[in-house]
């Protein structure tokens, strides 16, 4: 996941490695995704979130559609 | 001991170091055998909670943090870190306590960009992310994920 200054950067780094364009974000989701993710990591007893809770986290944050589905 | 104890004390490492432990270091904090702690870092790996480096017992990221060096580095309470990706690198601000700076470059034209938070709040700044892997593929291989 990396971050680009703009679209048109997105569409010229995929073009020149040769990659199909993947899914966007902007910021403040990608903030609001590590925020929820990563918070309580140092908890105890810290469980990784199911495939279930990590979609319903996606689908609050507006990412939604085939590319942001974790199971096929 | 449970695989708990070791991950936690992962993490902490990485908090107050910047960079990943030995299992000896882990060992010795933890009044455990070296032997042990391997095991639990073997566990922990199978449950994706840490990845070891190929064909070695080292850690390689215990997400967010990278033991190696990456594009990313993120600055908060006077210390350094290397964040995995764009989306971890933030998650380190968020673990350490909401405010930070991201360092990282435009992967199209290698221009410098940073991203601060500030108290869990994003401070307004240009760009978007991109993810070049589906979301169901990411751990097929996530050294490049």
């Amino acid at each position: 996941m990396l971050l680009f200054r703009s679209e048109e950067h997105v569409d010229s780094w995929c073009r020149r490695e040769g990659l199909p364009r993947g899914g966007t974000m902007s910021l403040e989701q990608g903030w609001r995704l590590a925020d929820a993710w990563y918070r309580r990591r140092m908890e105890p007893d810290w469980q990784r979130y199911s495939p279930e809770e990590a979609q319903a986290i996606f689908t609050e944050i507006g990412l939604t559609g085939a590319f942001w589905q974790l199971r096929a | 001991m449970s695989d708990d104890q070791v991950r936690r004390e992962v993490y902490r490492a990485f908090l107050e170091t910047g960079g990943a432990p030995t299992a000896r270091d882990v060992a010795a904090r933890l009044a455990l055998e070296e032997q042990t702690v391997l095991a639990a870092f073997r566990r922990l790996h199978e449950a994706r909670a840490i990845v070891l480096h190929p064909g070695s017992t080292d850690i390689w990221m215990a997400n967010p943090f990278s033991a190696v060096p990456t594009t990313f580095q993120v600055t908060a309470t006077g210390r350094k870190w290397w964040g995995n990706c764009i989306w971890d690198s933030l998650g380190v601000i968020s673990m350490v306590g909401g405010s930070g700076e991201v360092s990282t470059a435009c992967p199209d034209c290698a221009e410098p960009m940073e991203l601060a938070v500030n108290d869990y709040q994003l401070a307004p700044a240009g760009g978007l992310i991109h993810f070049a892997v589906a979301a169901r593929n990411w751990w097929d291989d996530i050294g490049y994920t």
